[in-house]
């Protein structure tokens, strides 16, 4: 097994190929991928794509930019605003306006302030351009980490199978000589190993990017309905979806619907989840059940 | 006188005898049933129709066998056929619920040390 482990995206990525000599070969191009998507996708960096894009509001985009506005208005559509890249504003007005190092390091900011989320933004394939509605920012933070994961998954994936984490969206691509690929899913009383055989894994949860301003905690996952950092009663959700970007639109969206809603829904389309409360009980919710 | 009248009577009562039986042997008694069937035409048409009919059934049997025959050959496929589907749909269906790669969950909770971790992101 053959590893390959670098910073990217604000977080720590690690991949693994069982391919031998040409896996070893193949695995820093995940990095180059990584770095490559970062350079288009990222909103600390004021030369990315994205940036230019909330700066401009309208631009003509590089297509993985397209591609990714594109799922992320549709995960909106499908989680009836539960999921929603238009957070911009609301996450930098909860303090979250530079990278994370630098948040949790630095205990400035103002009080908290509710900013209405929910914009329009335009997507047009055919011209290739994405438009912003007048105040509107996208964050695509998340979904395209989601995306970074799946497509360096791709590129391994064609010499044998593999597997890459980001933190907290993994996929896995391919079975191992060892049938499954044990995956830990941290809990309260340790770590869930979880054996999957394909799809992914995300994890979505408000205990690690989160800071304190004027004394509260305040954490990234922003509710769109309120504009302000969620108060769900669930600490993390993890979720299994055939790709990095399902899982992890839907680990979000159970997060913000809270244990109760979160159970329900995880049970009516049949999710695999692990829900964390706060309250320290970890659940296994949907066919993990 | 006496003598000669008892013989006259006794050549009268034997010659009565003889032509008696003449008569009765003559008119051959014992063939009479035979000949009057032999000749009866509706008997020989029952007959002959009687024949005919055992003819068409057996014509009749042998059609409904092989008839029979076909049906339970055709109904033993059949019943081949339906249980071959039912079987397909059995393993569509086994397939559908159970974990797999194209699409269906393949995730099991497992105890073994996990190769890495997923934290929140």
């Amino acid at each position: 097994m053959q590893r390959h482990v670098f910073e990217a995206m604000g977080t720590t990525v690690e991949s693994f190929s069982e391919a031998g000599p040409e896996g070893r070969e193949a695995l820093p191009g995940v990095e180059v991928e990584f770095e490559r998507l970062e350079s288009i996708l990222s909103r600390f960096r004021p030369d990315s794509e994205l940036s230019r894009l909330n700066r401009e509001g309208r631009i003509e985009a590089d297509p993985d930019l397209l591609r990714v506005t594109r799922l992320a208005l549709e995960a909106r559509e499908c989680t009836r605003g539960r999921f929603d890249p238009t957070v911009h504003d609301a996450v930098v007005a909860a303090g979250y306006d530079r990278s994370f190092d630098q948040v949790a390091r630095e205990s400035s900011g103002g009080p908290l302030v509710a900013v209405a989320c929910g914009g329009g933004v335009a997507v047009d394939s055919d011209a290739g351009t994405i438009e912003l509605e007048p105040g509107v920012s996208l964050d695509l933070g998340g979904i395209g980490k989601g995306y970074a994961v799946d497509r360096a998954c791709s590129l391994l994936a064609a010499v044998g199978p593999c597997l890459v984490n980001a933190g907290g969206d993994l996929a896995v691509r391919g079975r191992p000589r060892a049938g499954a690929w044990p995956i830990g899913v941290e809990t309260p009383d340790g770590t869930i190993s979880l054996a999957l055989q394909d799809g992914a894994l995300a994890t979505s949860g408000r205990d690690r990017r989160c800071w304190r301003r004027e004394g509260h905690e305040r954490h990234h996952l922003i509710d769109p309905a309120t504009g302000i950092p969620s108060e769900s009663d669930l600490l993390r959700v993890s979720v299994w979806a055939e790709t990095a970007v399902e899982a992890e639109v839907l680990a979000k969206a159970l997060f913000l619907a809270g244990e109760e809603e979160a159970l329900r829904e995880a049970a009516d389309l049949q999710l695999l989840a692990v829900l964390v409360t706060c309250g320290g009980r970890t659940v296994l919710a949907g066919a993990l059940a | 006188m006496t003598n000669h009248v008892a013989r006259l009577y006794a050549f009268a009562a034997a010659i009565l005898v003889f032509v008696v039986t003449w008569v009765a042997v003559a008119a051959h008694p014992w063939q009479q049933t035979a000949r009057a069937d032999a000749q009866d035409p509706r008997l020989a048409t029952l007959r002959a129709r009687e024949h005919r009919l055992r003819l068409e059934a057996a014509d009749v049997q042998r059609i409904v066998d092989r008839r029979w025959a076909r049906y339970r050959h055709a109904l033993a496929k059949r019943k081949k056929e339906i249980a071959a589907a039912k079987s397909a749909q059995r393993a569509l269906l086994a397939a559908a619920s159970a974990p797999s790669s194209s699409g269906t969950p393949s995730v099991s909770v497992v105890t073994l040390p996990p190769l890495t971790v997923t934290k929140s992101s």
